[in-house]
């Protein structure tokens, strides 16, 4: 019999660690460009994820007028863009009405702070108040888990695609690599990954900024040709008994859409930070308010950009959480802040690149952590991101990756 | 239920929450650290007096303790229990001020914000600790055995109903007196607009106090309204119940805070307390180790804390894990910011404004169907979200701003300061 072990602990991380990613995307560019340290980030964050409820499911929201044009029950990826679209719009209303003016008094960071807990008290129980404090869930089709089970033996390496089904597991798909073909595959894999890592930083210089990093691309580029290789050059045949080790990974398309919406909002926003005339006006204010007003830079328009794409970051963090969980409650977001904000400072406050990619890490921890620690410590989930906070405060309080 | 019962509950809880609040002045409004995690200490203050004073061996208690110390000193000496009590909370407090440090040490080198938000994490955890550790006390079960102090003396009669109801009742016109001449003297020096505001907060206070139960011509509830201290119902000849002396007694503790805070501010040590708040450089050039000023700010502000859980213990007769939430801290927050950050006087307003916002609004349940309650609830705490961002805009020195200070910067040149008359050396700094 298989059962879970540490793969299962690093996919499950995975997810946990592209919502939390995405949530630090949206803060990190608040607190380095606008300034703000955002404790009203996690509630924008449920706020999205009521956005969406109110179009998905809106008998779960009782103060809902019924006679609104166009709430009715619409599926969740319909929901979900509205929600974003709604996000964001509500987020220039928060810059708009109070950050924009404090920022005119030249209000100091620590009130700053302070009025962003005020904000965030506001929006919460502005949740409580209209949704009340039910647990609720998206109306989805339900999602099926699929388990790969992966078994090494003397053949190599045999991957069955199973399936539970009315209690009984079902085997969907049986698929054999030998040993010298998985091995062959791997060195494929990291050859190309190499090559396109080399080809792309060869030209690197302080003047050459790339779309993507080699390093991510590299990456990136081998995961591809390991997927596709392995897609190929599947074979039916396998051994499954008596294998020298084994494992069951479970996913769903579930997990893969929450992964890939969080890749595909990193790349949308690094195309606007590096390609667009606006992202340049964005990472010049970042670096210096004063020097980017004086150049000729909007710096309000900046600053309503900057809060319109983190709303719209943080609603597409809220609905993913919220659909990845089942669970919609008006304190989903609180409890993503901490980890949020342990992913931005973790990754260097001026770099959204490295928030995301501390966002991974945090999430990987999390599940990993609990994996290795005995269960009676399980419950200490979220404090294990905030343990690695104040270990990285310690020793590199400008971030893993500084100013990346 | 009377006004006056309405009232004794409120203002013991401005009393705990204001030396809670007091305490969070030491260390935000006086010495700039944000510290999100402040309930913490309250939690641990409460914990600790509540597992010190509390019997052996109680039922449905599988944690750490029941140290019993008030039977352990009433043994001892007459009127011991009462120290024991004092020993429990000191405790408290010296369990919060050691967590305290604890926390601060790798914490309160960083940055403003990093503090803000580390500080917010290890309260989370530490909640999640106690609520999770049944070995410890008592995870999400909680005490429900709180000890206290002189319940067993109350209701207290002086003798016959006559004598209590001129005594007690006698007293309570006394403490009306009092605070009408404190409030008319500050109204007299403050300027047009400030005049006006007090002005209009006392008559509404006389209107809903003593005129609305005359128009509902209940004499009996005026007499318990103006004679506030004493109960008719307590006893046999009537007297001073438990709820009253408790007050009292909440009010003492705050004011023997209060003191202590005023004589730290107004030294020579307040002073570099606010030279860190205002630009640390400045004392560490001058040959103060800041980080030291920082940890012991830290220290004596949650000491403060965790004696406000103590009472907090105790008038709720039971805790658990979750009554001590990070909104407790952000409320204190608000009430600083309300009276005044840095002015311990506006602290406790802050929280008396707070609380008759938070409490005050309770009669609306009354009219509203019992099933809108959570509406009501976040509807109300939305409304002190929106008053923490308006008066941080309009008013951001709260509303009675930064205090004033006896010890100001000795300074040979500068003429003679005209508030002191002219002692050498004398002058306020702010």
């Amino acid at each position: 019999m298989v059962s879970t072990g540490l793969l299962d602990a690093l996919t499950t991380g995975l997810v946990t660690g592209s919502i939390i990613a995405a949530g630090a995307l949206g803060l990190s560019l608040i607190y380095s460009i606008a300034e703000v340290p955002n404790f009203a980030h996690g509630d924008m964050i449920t706020i999205g994820a009521y956005l969406a409820l109110v179009f998905n499911k809106p008998a779960a929201i009782p103060f809902l007028p019924d006679s609104v044009p166009l709430v009715g029950t619409t599926s969740l990826a319909v929901a979900g863009v509205l929600a974003v679209g709604l996000g964001a719009t509500f987020s220039a209303g928060y810059e708009l009405t109070v950050f924009r003016r404090f920022r005119r008094k030249d209000a100091d960071l620590i009130t700053m702070v302070i009025v962003s807990l005020g904000l965030a008290l506001i929006l919460r129980n502005a949740v409580l108040f209209l949704a009340g404090s039910k647990n609720v869930s998206y109306a989805t089709e339900p999602v099926r888990d699929v388990f790969w089970d992966a078994y090494l033996s003397g053949f190599g390496l045999t991957i069955q695609l199973t399936q539970r089904r009315a209690g009984e597991i079902v085997t969907l798909a049986q698929w054999g690599y030998a040993w010298w073909l998985a091995a062959a595959i791997l060195a494929a894999a990291v050859g190309v990954g190499y090559a396109v890592y080399r080809e792309r930083s060869a030209g690197e210089g302080f003047d050459v900024v790339h779309l993507v990093d080699p390093r991510v691309l590299g990456v990136g580029a081998g995961l591809a040709t390991l997927l596709a290789l392995a897609a190929l050059l599947r074979f039916q045949s396998g051994v499954v008994a008596d294998p020298l080790a084994s494992t069951r990974v479970g996913t769903s398309w579930k997990d893969g859409t929450v992964v890939v919406v969080t890749g595909l909002a990193m790349l949308a926003l690094n195309v606007l930070l590096k390609t667009t005339k606006l992202g340049k006006a964005m990472r010049a204010t970042a670096d210096n308010l004063d020097l980017a007003e004086v150049r000729g830079v909007d710096v309000d328009r900046v600053q309503l950009v900057v809060w319109v794409v983190a709303g719209l970051l943080a609603a597409v963090a809220g609905v993913l959480a919220g659909w990845s969980a089942s669970n919609v409650n008006p304190n989903m977001g609180f409890s993503l802040l901490l980890p949020v904000f342990a992913a931005v400072i973790m990754g260097g406050i001026r770099s959204p690149y490295g928030s995301a990619l501390a966002g991974l890490v945090i999430g990987l921890s999390m599940d990993l952590g609990v994996y290795f620690l005995p269960p009676s410590l399980a419950v200490y989930r979220e404090a294990i991101a905030f343990v690695i906070l104040i270990a990285v405060l310690l020793v590199r309080p400008e971030g893993l990756w500084g100013d990346v | 239920m009377a006004l006056a019962d309405f009232l004794i509950t409120l203002l013991t809880f401005v009393a705990i929450y204001g030396l809670f609040g007091v305490g969070l002045n030491v260390k935000y409004g006086f010495t700039g650290l944000v510290d999100f995690g402040h309930v913490a200490y309250f939690m641990i203050g409460a914990y600790v007096t509540v597992v010190l004073t509390m019997p052996a061996s109680v039922q449905g208690y599988g944690g750490i303790g029941g140290f019993d110390l008030p039977a352990l000193f009433g043994a001892l000496f007459p009127g011991g229990a009462l120290v024991g009590w004092f020993v429990g909370i000191a405790g408290g407090m010296v369990a919060a001020a050691l967590v305290s440090l604890l926390v601060g040490v790798p914490t309160l080198r960083l940055r403003e914000d990093y503090l803000a938000i580390t500080a917010l994490g290890i309260a989370t955890i530490l909640t999640a600790v106690f609520e999770n550790e049944e070995w410890l006390f008592n995870g999400p079960f909680g005490v429900r055995s709180v000890y206290q102090p002189l319940a067993g003396v109350f209701p207290v009669s002086l003798g016959s109903f006559t004598l209590n109801m001129v005594v007690l009742g006698g007293l309570s016109v006394v403490t009306f007196l009092a605070g009408g001449f404190l409030v008319v003297r500050y109204a007299r020096d403050a300027g047009g607009r400030t005049r006006a505001l007090v002005g209009a907060a006392a008559a509404v206070f006389v209107l809903w106090y003593f005129v609305q139960p005359l128009l509902g011509g209940g004499m009996v509830e005026l007499q318990t309204n103006v004679m506030w201290l004493f109960d008719p119902t307590a006893g046999p000849e009537g007297g001073l119940d438990y709820d009253r002396f408790f007050l009292l007694f909440a009010t003492a503790l705050l004011g023997a805070g209060y003191w202590w805070v005023e004589r730290t501010v107004n030294s020579p040590y307040g002073r570099v307390l606010r030279a860190v708040r205002d630009d640390e450089d400045v004392p560490k050039a001058l040959g103060k180790d800041t980080y030291r000023y920082k940890i012991q700010a830290m220290m004596v502000g949650s000491g403060l804390g965790g004696a406000a859980g103590a009472l907090y213990a105790i008038q709720l007769g039971f805790i658990s894990p979750e009554q001590f939430a990070s909104t407790l801290t952000f409320f204190a927050f608000t009430a600083v910011i309300i009276g005044g950050t840095a002015n311990n006087a506006g602290v406790i307003l802050g929280t008396a404004v707070f609380w008759l916002i938070n409490s005050g609004t309770r009669f609306l349940n009354d009219f509203v169907p019992s099933e809108f309650s959570v509406q009501l609830a976040a509807a109300r705490l939305m409304l002190i979200g929106a008053l923490l961002i308006v008066i941080l805009y309009y008013r951001p020195e709260g509303l009675l701003g930064e205090q004033e200070y006896d010890v100001g910067v000795a300074d040979g040149d500068a003429p003679p300061d005209r508030t002191t008359g002219g002692v050498a050396g004398g002058g306020t700094d702010d």
